[in-house]
């Protein structure tokens, strides 16, 4: 038996959790940010990393307590090195390192993105090759095959703000809380999605995204209709963006040859999202694979199930190891 | 009593360990930003050189700035995690107290000053007492040139050291700098904190792994801007 404890603190989350052999969640402890972040409106680095301080050891006792296990009984520590916040990355990556140290069992330095696609495995360990993954939350937005175990290939990523960024921006405009995705999914229930035509961006123009100028058509609409319905705004927006994220992503299972459409991120939540992506699964004869939210989300599991497969492929990280905030997914096979 | 002490608030990392009052070993490096790639390694080498146990600590000391936000955060979530995982406790000691230790021979009050960036330093005011340097008054954060005014007024002979002053030769120009040909002293070294911590061991002035904070001073400039609007 293999125990890892995972740690992640690439953006706004502080997160551990205990994973055993790279598959069985032994325990997971997210503690979020979002009331400190709430009233700027969006995640403020350096308002991250000093909570991610306070946070992360209490964390890390938790996630071992709820696991009913000791600092004895791990066998490896594994951090998110990259992308996210620099500042927020080396709080976790400190940690882990220190722990590694002290307990002399091998360091994992675990890339984010990798991450988010291991909590496919972990949602469904027989789940079928190739995959067609988009990863959509506040930070990312890209879409990702996965060839096998190891094997990716990035498809397309957005060229400015991530989706969950306009959502935030969106809810901004239209007067609403931080974060903006829940806001705005709530009230485009309400609204008419057919009756304001925001552009789709770049939806035929291959597997990137771009919101900002999404984010803008938005912005003069309420300026030029002051009095128009919030609902119908929220709506047609949420509907502009289901628009590009779904199509793009039948798009990169078609390239790909993918029976099976992964979502992973924060903006995995939306309901409409998830309700058009089934329904494109089904018509296009393709399983939809959907994790449980608390793994779609930033969590340490994914980076404890990330970390036993790298240990295994790659051996451990070096002690000299630090952040890199603008990581990338490579392939490793 | 085997004692790990670092301090990692400029763009040096600093360790010493210790044992029965005694230092067994130093280490200082320039390290740019390179805290986190920097820190643990250094710890693994010299207590290995300096035959410590890492089992056998029985206390983690740290500098808390004020200094670098991104450095202190690397040292103190070492300090703090090691603490955690050997269930030991922790001692903090200001990252300028660090400078100004090793100086109580020369017999003169001293400011030590460290280089705060955008035009700004951070400093704190030390008088030699025979039971070692004494602070007077706060840890600050100001402009350069506010200090050495104030320091031109009153005619206490006062010393500055630190990288602050390296940084703003100019503003203290007309101050008397403490010289030396080892460029360390101008930054926190771990010998005094390794002896710092071992008194404070022995009076029981320790804390819990998370009862050591950063010393800021400084708030996140979302917070400054948001004040400042007065929203
Ligand atoms: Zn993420």
């Amino acid at each position: 038996m293999t125990l890892i404890l995972g740690i992640e603190t690439s953006c706004d989350e502080t997160a551990a959790a205990v994973v055993e052999n790279g598959r069985l969640i032994r325990s997971s402890v997210i503690s979020s940010q979002i009331d400190l972040h709430a009233r700027f409106g969006g995640v403020v680095p350096e308002v991250a990393s000093r909570a991610h301080v306070e946070l992360i050891n209490s964390v890390i006792a938790e996630a071992l307590a709820e696991a009913d296990v000791q600092f004895g009984d791990l066998d490896a520590v594994a951090a998110c090195q990259g992308p996210g916040l620099i500042g927020a990355l080396l709080v976790g990556v400190s940690a882990a390192k220190a722990l590694a140290l002290t307990l002399d069992v091998p360091y994992v330095g675990v890339n984010h993105l990798e991450g988010h696609l291991h909590a496919a495995w972990l949602q469904d360990p027989d789940v079928a090759l190739p995959l067609a993954v988009l990863l959509v939350s506040g930070g990312h937005t890209m879409l990702v095959a996965v060839v096998e175990d190891g094997r990716y290939q990035v498809l397309g990523q957005t060229v400015d703000d991530a989706a969950g960024e306009a959502f935030d921006k969106v809810a901004r405009i239209c007067g609403l809380g931080y974060p903006g995705g829940p806001a705005i999914d709530r009230l485009a229930i309400e609204g008419d999605a057919r009756s304001i035509a925001f552009p789709r961006p770049m939806i035929y123009e291959g597997l990137n995204f771009s919101f900002s100028g999404l984010k803008t058509a938005v912005l003069n609409h309420v300026r030029r209709n002051p009095d128009g319905d919030i609902r119908d705004v929220a709506a047609s927006f949420q509907e502009a963006v289901v628009d590009v994220l779904v199509h793009k992503l039948l798009e990169a299972a078609d390239i790909s040859g993918a029976a099976t459409l992964v979502m992973g991120g924060g903006v995995a939540a939306n309901s409409r999202l998830r309700e058009r992506l089934t329904e494109a699964g089904a018509a296009s004869g393709r399983t939809v694979l959907v994790p449980r939210m608390d793994l779609c989300t930033d969590n340490g599991v994914m980076i404890a199930a990330t970390a036993w497969w790298r240990l295994r492929t790659d051996g451990p990280t070096s002690l000299a190891g630090g952040a890199n905030p603008s990581l990338s997914l490579v392939s490793t096979r | 009593m085997s004692i790990l002490g670092f301090d990692t608030a400029t763009q040096r990392v600093a360790v010493g360990v210790g044992r029965g009052g005694q230092v067994l070993g130093t280490r200082s490096l320039a390290v740019e930003r390179q805290h986190a790639e920097q820190l643990v390694p250094t710890i693994r080498d010299l207590c290995q050189e300096s035959s410590i146990e890492l089992s056998s600590l029985e206390v983690i000391a740290v500098g808390l700035g004020p200094g670098l936000f991104t450095g202190l955060r690397v040292g103190i979530t070492t300090a703090r995690t090691m603490a955690q995982a050997l269930d030991i406790p922790v001692i903090g000691v200001s990252s300028l107290d660090l400078v100004a230790h090793p100086l109580v021979g020369i017999g003169r009050p001293v400011v030590v000053v460290a280089n705060a960036r955008r035009n700004e330093i951070y400093c704190a005011r030390y008088i030699p007492t025979k039971d070692g340097m004494k602070r007077e008054g706060d840890y600050e954060v100001l402009p350069p040139d506010v200090l050495a005014a104030e320091l031109a007024e009153n005619d206490d002979q006062w010393l500055v050291v630190g990288d602050g002053v390296l940084a703003h030769a100019d503003a203290f120009a007309n101050c008397d700098r403490f010289e030396s040909d080892d460029d360390h002293a101008m930054y926190p070294s771990a010998a005094p904190l390794v002896a710092i911590a071992d008194v404070r061991m022995r009076r029981q002035e320790f804390c819990d792994p998370c009862d050591v904070h950063p010393l800021y001073l400084r708030r996140s400039d979302a917070e400054i801007e948001w004040d400042r609007k007065g929203r």
